[in-house]
């Protein structure tokens, strides 16, 4: 109304919000002193800013304060639902970002509840971020329970290296030890979320850790040692090692500047044997354009799309927040998705062609309607999951899928829209492959390499009779996993809340991780080891600072250089058109079928995820919510 | 000195005395948690019987595609009608899968509704309004809440031992004017006195069908109108056409 | 007390030092000059003196073993000797022996800042648990 005065702050608008506070208090207990959001809550903040200093609350001894009982849903969220204020949240978060209807109100007024009504466990993959949604302490983190306050901590902006797509995080720490991992607000990769794994999986980062070097002995048992034995021991293994069959492998988490250290040593001892342990077929253009192994539409490019054909992927759980970024575009901008591979519940409803390849054939080829659609579709995406690339027949795959692109790009409105990505599960492989590793580890069995280097490699998918007959193996990684029980000698070194590092995530954005706490005993940060490595091998590297092995990261790429931003890719019409090797179709094809199907697979992945106790609790009440008669899939 | 005393005694009395109103205990002991029970859990049997069956889907008819889960409501009722007026929890689920809607949405309507009984109850369900106008009215609902307790020997939120009665105290029915009234099942017994709602539960035991409506609180007239007769539209309804311009 | 008596004692106390050198070296150790009557020693080698010239404080003292060299310290000196040294009692223990039972412990001199001190052991949890290899990998 033309003239109306409103009065923020007179002393009738002071004492109504003053009564508002009263009623949200009287259904609220006042154990703030025991509440773990104490600290970072909002009615705290909502009552010491508006609210009365006394209570006009005198019914303790007739009916009390309303009081709730507590629900049991899964062994990462705490409930205390007498400090509900019904604000529901919660419950529309579960329903339309997790796309998990679990949560709802059962009962009417001050009766009612706010929870499952049956018990059951929230089945999904980005429950945690209730905690942060509530307002309140009625749901809290479980690990994190009775920990520390949110005043003794210090915060520390990092980079989640759970998936490849990077999520920002922030790190709570406190005499050295990662309290809890919460999200940073990102709008351009995880906006204001982050799965469980990347909030949950921190007290990994406590257990099996390596905090001395070891060395195996002659009765072939790893021994601990000191840095210089270790190291020494080395030395003499590479003088004895045929130096063009030095080989060295990056694991999943392995950081930019490490990786980069471990290229450069290793050719200046004189191999060029450097590889990935996700494979990418080398056919035509192979790695050579960044825009062959990338996601190029970027992931908040997803809420522009019209159409995502997903092959041989389950996003939800191999990138999680792509996977609620593309719902996010489902549920408010009408897109459709269609998917090859398995059938696999993504929280939203999609087109089912199967798993079978001829399909992806029929497509390239034009005579299956869903050529018509990408063709007719204004921005339409295909996301290409890793394990479609790294099945039997992946190079038939990998074309067959570039040829889709291809085809549909004819048909495009939009000259800059590009149609192929690829979405990562490890948080290295983008930044390995700038880098100029070898995706896959067939070319290393190849040259059965007379000495190993693993850069916290812990797949599991070498063994000793991929190796030259004695060779050595030195482990270079912060857990106890696969890669060091392998190993003839192993270096102890941080993991990612440990040290300050770039990660590139699989929309080729290059992003820093700063360092959270020390690491663990005599662990050492990895670029560091591998420089004092190379003094005592004879070849050092020429940087001493970290600053000096970022410069060295800018020579090399200059998407390095610029943390936190995507590079629009290149040459994609050219990497289209180059055509080096005829793909044929070699032996059966496979169904196109992603490894990670149900839940109970996602939360151990990686060796942090694998030594986590939050996550054996996971898996554990996984299995039991699949007993559970209420936790059946609903047929929707 | 005395009178100093009492002042204080009053004065400690009055500072318990509720200042903030909350809800009375929910009538009939129901919870918003769902517990396993023997005779209510997942796999008790429900299934809608095929003339119902042809009824759900009459009503999901009546809705747009896409939007069945409207007809959860009518769907829940016809459920409640054939099992016994209640509603096991594998009905909800029956609904939710006919309606392809979550689980948890049913639970919600379930819940909310005081109308679905989430729990058996007896063949008559006697819901006594107790609101003020009913509370005031006639003899009053204290008097009549007091017949139905002696008569049956349960209290509110009980069911007979012979399963045929549960009585609960409701809220306004919204049939003030003939107050004080009981609704058993669908019928509303209205301008009851002690000696009707004795005659009607006796009826009810004895397998007969008391008949609805005004009882003799208020000389058994026929719906809501005034004891001394009508005042107003006392004359004959004027037929269509009444009143409206001669060249129309 | 006239100068011969000062310069008598003087002569005492050079006397039973062992002379000059052995007076030089005794001050060296101990800070201190004395002469008085040995009342006792005790297992350790701790010499006890007397002498009530000194006034009271000081008239009661003990001389360390030199085997302890300069590493000596009170909690060397048994308790029943620090009874008598304390002037708990009149009598010391070389004259009246105190009841010795079963449950007496051995004296044993304070530890502390040595290599045999009492270290509690930790109550915390590592905040770290390192991996440690299986045994007979391979």
């Amino acid at each position: 109304m033309k003239g109306m005065k409103v009065k923020t702050d007179s002393p009738v608008t002071r004492k109504a919000r003053e009564g508002v506070m009263e009623f949200l208090l009287v259904n609220h207990p006042l154990d703030c002193p025991i509440c773990d959001q104490g600290g970072e809550c909002d009615l705290q903040d909502q009552s010491m800013a508006f609210g009365s200093d006394r209570s006009r609350f005198t019914d303790n001894a007739f009916t009390g304060k309303r009081a709730v009982e507590d629900k049991n849903i899964g062994p990462l969220i705490k409930t205390i639902m007498t400090r509900c204020i019904h604000c529901t949240r919660c419950i529309r978060f579960a329903s339309e970002v997790a796309g998990v209807d679990d949560l709802g109100t059962s009962g009417r007024g001050s009766d009612m509840q706010v929870g499952t009504y049956v018990e059951k466990m929230f089945k999904s993959e980005l429950s945690g971020n209730v905690i942060d949604l509530c307002p309140v302490g009625a749901l809290t983190s479980k690990p994190y329970a009775f920990t520390t306050r949110p005043w003794e901590t210090r915060r520390i902006e990092s980079i989640d290296v759970m998936d490849a797509v990077g999520s920002n995080i922030v790190v709570s720490m406190r005499t050295n030890e990662v309290m809890r991992i919460l999200p940073r607000l990102n709008e351009d990769i995880n906006e204001e979320w982050i799965s469980d794994k990347s909030r949950f999986a921190y007290d990994g980062l406590k257990r099996q850790r390596l905090t001395t070097p070891f060395v195996r002995n002659n009765s072939g048992e790893l021994v601990a040692t000191d840095w210089e034995t270790a190291l020494f021991d080395i030395a003499q293994r590479v003088k004895d090692a045929n130096p063009a069959t030095i080989a060295g492998v990056a694991g999943g988490q392995a950081d930019l500047e490490a990786m980069v250290c471990l290229k450069d040593m290793i050719n200046r001892l004189g191999s060029e044997v450097l590889c990935t342990e996700e494979a990418f077929p080398m056919i035509n253009s192979g790695t050579d354009f960044r825009s062959n192994y990338v996601m190029n539409t970027t992931i908040a490019g997803i809420e522009e799309s019209d159409l995502v054909f997903l092959v041989g992927t389950n996003p939800r759980l191999e990138g999680s927040l792509v996977n609620a970024r593309i719902r996010k575009s489902w549920v408010h901008n009408e897109m459709c998705v269609v998917l090859l591979g398995a059938p696999v519940d993504l929280s939203y409803d999609y087109q089912y062609l199967g798993d079978s390849f001829s399909v992806l054939k029929e497509i390239a080829d034009g005579s299956h309607p869903i050529a018509k659609a990408l063709a007719d579709a204004d921005k339409p995406m295909i996301i290409l999951g890793s394990d479609a690339i790294q099945h039997n027949n992946g190079s038939l795959i990998l074309d067959t899928v570039k040829r889709i692109a291809k085809n549909t790009k004819k048909s495009l409105n939009h000259p800059d829209w590009k149609v192929f990505n690829v979405l990562h599960r490890n948080a290295s492989q983008v930044g390995a492959l700038d880098m100029g590793y070898k995706p896959g580890m067939d070319s290393l069995k190849c040259d059965k390499p007379s000495l190993l280097f693993l850069l916290g490699a812990d797949a599991d998918k070498l063994n000793n009779d991929d190796l030259h007959g004695n060779a050595g193996v030195i482990y270079i990684g912060s857990h106890g996993d696969a890669g060091a029980q392998m190993a003839d000698v192993v270096l102890p070194a941080a993991a990612y809340t440990e040290k300050d590092a770039m990660y590139v995530n699989t929309e080729g954005r290059a992003q820093v991780g700063r360092q959270a706490v020390s690491p663990p005993g005599m662990a050492r940060h990895d670029w560091k080891i591998i420089r004092a490595l190379s003094e005592i091998l004879g070849v050092s590297l020429p940087y001493d600072k970290l600053s000096d092995v970022r410069g060295r990261l800018a020579e090399i790429s200059p998407t390095f250089d610029r943390p936190g931003r995507v590079e629009e890719t290149g040459f994609d019409n050219v990497s289209d058109d180059v055509t080096i090797d005829k793909i044929t179709h070699t032996g059966a094809t496979a169904p196109v079928v992603p490894a990670l199907l149900k839940l109970r697979d996602f939360y151990m992945t990686d060796p942090i995820s694998r030594s986590s106790l939050t996550m054996a609790k996971c898996v554990q009440a996984y299995d039991e919510a699949e007993a559970n008669p209420y936790s059946k899939p609903e047929a929707i | 000195m005395l009178s100093a005393f009492c002042r204080a005694v009053v004065s400690a009395a009055n500072q318990q005395v509720r200042t903030i109103s909350c809800s009375a205990a929910v009538s009939g002991g129901h919870s918003f948690v769902h517990r396993d029970t023997p005779g209510n859990n997942p796999d008790t049997p429900f299934e809608f019987t095929p003339e119902n069956l042809k009824r759900c889907e009459t009503i999901i008819a009546n809705y747009p595609k896409g939007h069945e889960a409207a007809a959860c409501i009518p769907l829940l009722d016809l459920a409640q009608r054939q099992n016994n007026n209640w509603l096991p929890i594998s009905a909800m689920h029956k609904v939710s899968e006919m309606l392809k809607m979550p689980r948890m949405r049913v639970y919600e309507v379930a819940t909310f509704y005081t109308m679905f009984n989430r729990e058996p109850v007896g063949k008559y369900f006697v819901q006594i309004c107790t609101t003020t106008p009913c509370m005031l009215g006639g003899v009053g609902s204290d008097v009549i809440l007091d017949a139905i307790r002696e008569n049956l020997g349960i209290d509110v939120g009980q069911t007979t031992e012979d399963k045929m009665f549960t009585l609960t105290e409701v809220e306004c029915l919204g049939a003030c004017v003939n107050a004080p009234m009981v609704q058993i099942n669908d019928d509303y017994y209205e301008d009851l006195t002690v000696d009707d709602m004795n005659r009607i539960l006796n009826e009810l035991k004895q397998g007969k069908k008391p008949k609805a409506g005004p009882q003799s609180g208020q000389n058994h007239r026929f719906a809501s109108e005034p004891k001394t007769g009508l005042t107003a539209l006392t004359e004959t309804p004027t037929g269509p056409g009444f009143g409206v311009r001669a060249d129309l | 007390m006239s100068l011969f008596q000062k310069i008598g004692n003087i002569g005492k106390i050079f006397r039973q030092n062992g002379g000059l050198v052995g007076s030089y070296l005794k001050l060296f150790r101990t800070d201190d000059l004395k002469w008085g009557t040995l009342v006792g020693e005790d297992k350790y080698g701790n010499k006890y003196f007397q002498n009530d010239y000194y006034f009271m404080g000081r008239n009661r003292w003990v001389e360390y073993p030199l085997s302890v060299g300069h590493d000596y310290d009170a909690s060397q000196v048994p308790p029943e000797w620090h009874r008598w040294l304390q002037y708990i009692a009149d009598e010391p223990p070389s004259q009246l022996p105190l009841p010795k039972r079963k449950w007496m412990a051995d004296h044993t001199e304070n530890l502390s800042g040595t290599e045999r001190c009492y270290v509690p052991y930790s109550t915390t949890r590592p905040k770290v648990e390192a991996w440690v290899p299986p045994k007979n990998n391979l």
